[in-house]
């Protein structure tokens, strides 16, 4: 293997333990239970009646009935896109907590992976310019000038 | 590719570009704009079941038919007590119409301070708890008062959110009666 190939292997091994540990984190753990599917929704709605909390995280009549109604439809057997749905057919898109992804959502939702790439991108062709870049070689009137002040030291 | 940098920084430029034109022209400046208004307008009214006070059960079924304004309300919301004579003109204006049917249904409340805001008041309409809270959440409210107007053939034509004069009161009612409405 040339030299030039085996200085790709630290990167190449770098980048198989970043997605090893991204699928790793990511990955589901097994079907969620009733009562987590239940739990995960509750935390996506926002309650209506009280600021920037989560219907599972007030203790409001109305946060209260959301917990009771996502344990029957997740009972019913109901999705969780569906239950979403009803619930922004009946409140408006302002019922979630977090954007869908989907619409203007599908935009929050990307750029932020777009700007990376982009980033990951411009760094690559940094590192590369860098690596390109031929070392500053000193000319006639550098060597002329060092030359110069060594005299002069030995003078002095 | 000449200047890779160069189109690396343009596609960043104009993502950002797009990103704020489309926040700028899809998004309103208030977050939570659509919680001034009831998606439920224009719509069929959805199924609740309430329980009136002398424990009858009572649904939508119950209302087809009648020109409806539905009140969401509270013993304790100061909104609610202040909206509440406005509410007792107009029900006084309408109580003998033949088309028309107002309810009050507590949205979130014990039963005793209910009993005893009755005691007190003697509303004439029919008042209803919500057990569960699912009458509340059918309407998709987000606080009290909130009225609602419903038309004989079951679509809600009107809403208030806040305390209802008695001349938002009649316009929900032309509204369910088949007037101008939303």
């Amino acid at each position: 293997m040339s030299p030039s190939r085996r200085g790709w292997i630290p990167w190449i091994l770098l980048g198989v333990v970043a997605a090893g540990v991204l699928v790793w984190a990511v990955w589901p753990s097994g079907d969620p239970t009733d009562a987590e599917r239940t739990r995960s929704l509750a935390h996506e709605l926002r309650c209506p009646d009280c600021e920037s909390l989560s219907a599972a995280d007030s203790q409001t009549a109305s946060a209260r009935a959301i917990r009771r109604d996502l344990k029957q439809r997740v009972a019913e057997g109901q999705s969780d896109a569906t239950i979403r749905r009803a619930y922004v057919d009946r409140y408006g898109e302002s019922i979630l907590l977090k954007p869908e992804r989907g619409g203007l959502g599908l935009l929050v939702w990307g750029l932020p992976v777009l700007l990376l790439i982009a980033g990951a991108g411009a760094l690559v062709v940094a590192f590369r310019r860098w690596r390109g870049a031929a070392p500053l070689q000193p000319t006639d009137d550098d060597e002329a000038l060092v030359r110069e002040m060594r005299t002069g030291e030995r003078a002095s | 590719m000449k200047h890779p940098a160069r189109w690396v920084a343009g596609a960043v430029a104009v993502l950002l570009v797009a990103f704020s034109v489309v926040l700028a022209t899809q998004v309103g400046s208030d977050p939570r704009a659509d919680a001034k208004k009831s998606q439920l307008a224009g719509k069929d009214a959805p199924e609740f079941t309430v329980e009136t006070l002398d424990g009858q059960e009572l649904t939508e079924a119950d209302l087809a038919g009648k020109a409806t304004i539905v009140n969401f309300w509270n013993t304790w919301c100061i909104p609610c007590r202040e909206e509440h004579p406005e509410l007792t003109k107009f029900y006084e204006r309408h109580a003998d119409d033949p088309d028309f049917v107002m309810l009050g249904i507590v949205r979130d409340d014990n039963r005793k301070a209910v009993d005893r805001w009755m005691r007190a008041n003697g509303d004439a309409w029919t008042i209803a708890t919500d057990p569960g809270g699912n009458a509340a959440l059918s309407f998709g409210t987000r606080g009290q008062p909130e009225t609602f107007a419903i038309s004989p053939d079951g679509l809600v034509v009107g809403y208030q959110f806040g305390p209802s004069s008695v001349r938002d009161l009649e316009t929900l009612l032309a509204a369910a009666r088949g007037g101008t409405g939303l």
